[in-house]
């Protein structure tokens, strides 16, 4: 048996790269987010319509809400089984998941203003949108935080001790 | 730098963080992955470990007990290997007496890795954890999933082995 390091560390490290790149984790999120917010977007405006579409407007829908679909579970594959998010991740992945949901929010809002009806099933679509990436940015936070209050201790446990 | 401190800080997403983790532990989990499994394998077999111990990060709650998670997690790879001969649960794992066996303390590092792949997986398993890893007795019943009494029967079984091995070995020569 050779005790040698056949591949040594810094090799290592650029096998992993893909998965320490904190641009391509994030790239997931990006993916989940977008893709869930442009599917609720043409999903409320479809389900919304007052009018019966013709057929080619229906498949033009469908077609975007199934696009979006596919990259929310890319996204989503990406974020639960190939990348993790660490705590600074998640909270910029948290305010990306937010700001997007406000932004859908009052976009279906304007939607169903503008046609006159449908606004109370927009807004509390969007509510509940919003509450759930609230709980997730509070909940990266609070981690964040208690994750730099153990990092601060430790290291002045190092230099009483070094 | 503890290693507690470092995992906070991965945990954090610092990368400067990640990559000394990856650059303090590559060795010793490549020693044990190639302790198992041999040469030939390691490397693969430690790129899984590496890209799920990176995946697991965030979910670790006690950075503190770094090492023998990610033994766990680096035994799981190699199980997944081996799972063609080390599919069956050990029959009867024997609680034998804990002896101090001079043959264990004064196996060079060298002669031990060489002589490694003639012991039984279980066997081999906790003498790279216990001598190559310098683990404690606590940390390889973590990591096998096992109660301290079996790891110590498997070591003294092992080291027996391995005395028995290394002794056929001279006597041959």
């Amino acid at each position: 048996m050779n005790d040698e390091p056949n591949l040594p560390a810094e090799e290592m490290i650029g096998r992993l790269s893909p998965v320490l790149s904190p641009w391509r984790r994030l790239r997931g999120v990006v993916a989940l987010v977008s893709g869930l917010a442009g599917a609720v977007c043409a999903g409320s405006l479809w389900a919304t319509e007052p009018a019966v579409l013709p057929g080619r407007t229906r498949l033009a829908f469908a077609v975007f809400t199934l696009v979006c679909l596919a990259w929310a579970g890319y996204g989503a594959w990406l974020v639960t089984r190939r990348t993790p998010l660490l705590a600074l991740d998640r909270v910029i992945a948290g305010w990306f998941a937010l700001t997007a949901s406000i932004a859908t929010t009052v976009i279906i809002a304007v939607a169903a203003v503008q046609r006159g009806a449908g606004l109370a099933p927009a807004l509390a679509t969007g509510a509940v949108v919003i509450a759930v990436s609230g709980v997730l940015v509070v909940r990266a936070h609070v981690r964040r935080a208690a994750l730099l209050r153990r990092k601060r201790e430790l290291e002045a446990v190092r230099q009483i001790g070094g | 730098m503890t290693d507690e401190l470092l995992i906070v800080r991965c945990q954090l997403g610092e990368h400067d963080a990640l990559t000394e983790l990856v650059r303090s532990w590559h060795e010793p989990v490549r020693t044990y992955v190639r302790g198992m499994l041999g040469a030939e394998r390691a490397d693969d077999v430690t790129q899984e470990v590496w890209l799920a111990v990176i995946r697991g990060l965030p979910r670790l709650r006690e950075p503190g007990r770094f090492a023998p998670w990610l033994f766990t997690i680096a035994r799981r790879a190699v199980t997944d290997r081996l799972r063609q001969e080390y599919g069956m649960p050990e029959a009867g794992a024997q609680q034998e007496p804990v002896t101090e066996d001079a043959a264990g303390v004064v196996v060079e590092r060298a002669a031990l890795i060489a002589a490694l792949s003639c012991l039984p997986v279980r066997e081999r398993e906790v003498l790279v954890l216990f001598y190559l890893e310098d683990l404690s007795l606590e940390d390889c019943a973590e990591i096998c999933a096992v109660p301290v009494g079996t790891v110590k029967s498997r070591l003294n079984r092992a080291r027996r082995m391995l005395r028995d091995h290394l002794t056929e070995k001279g006597t041959k020569r």
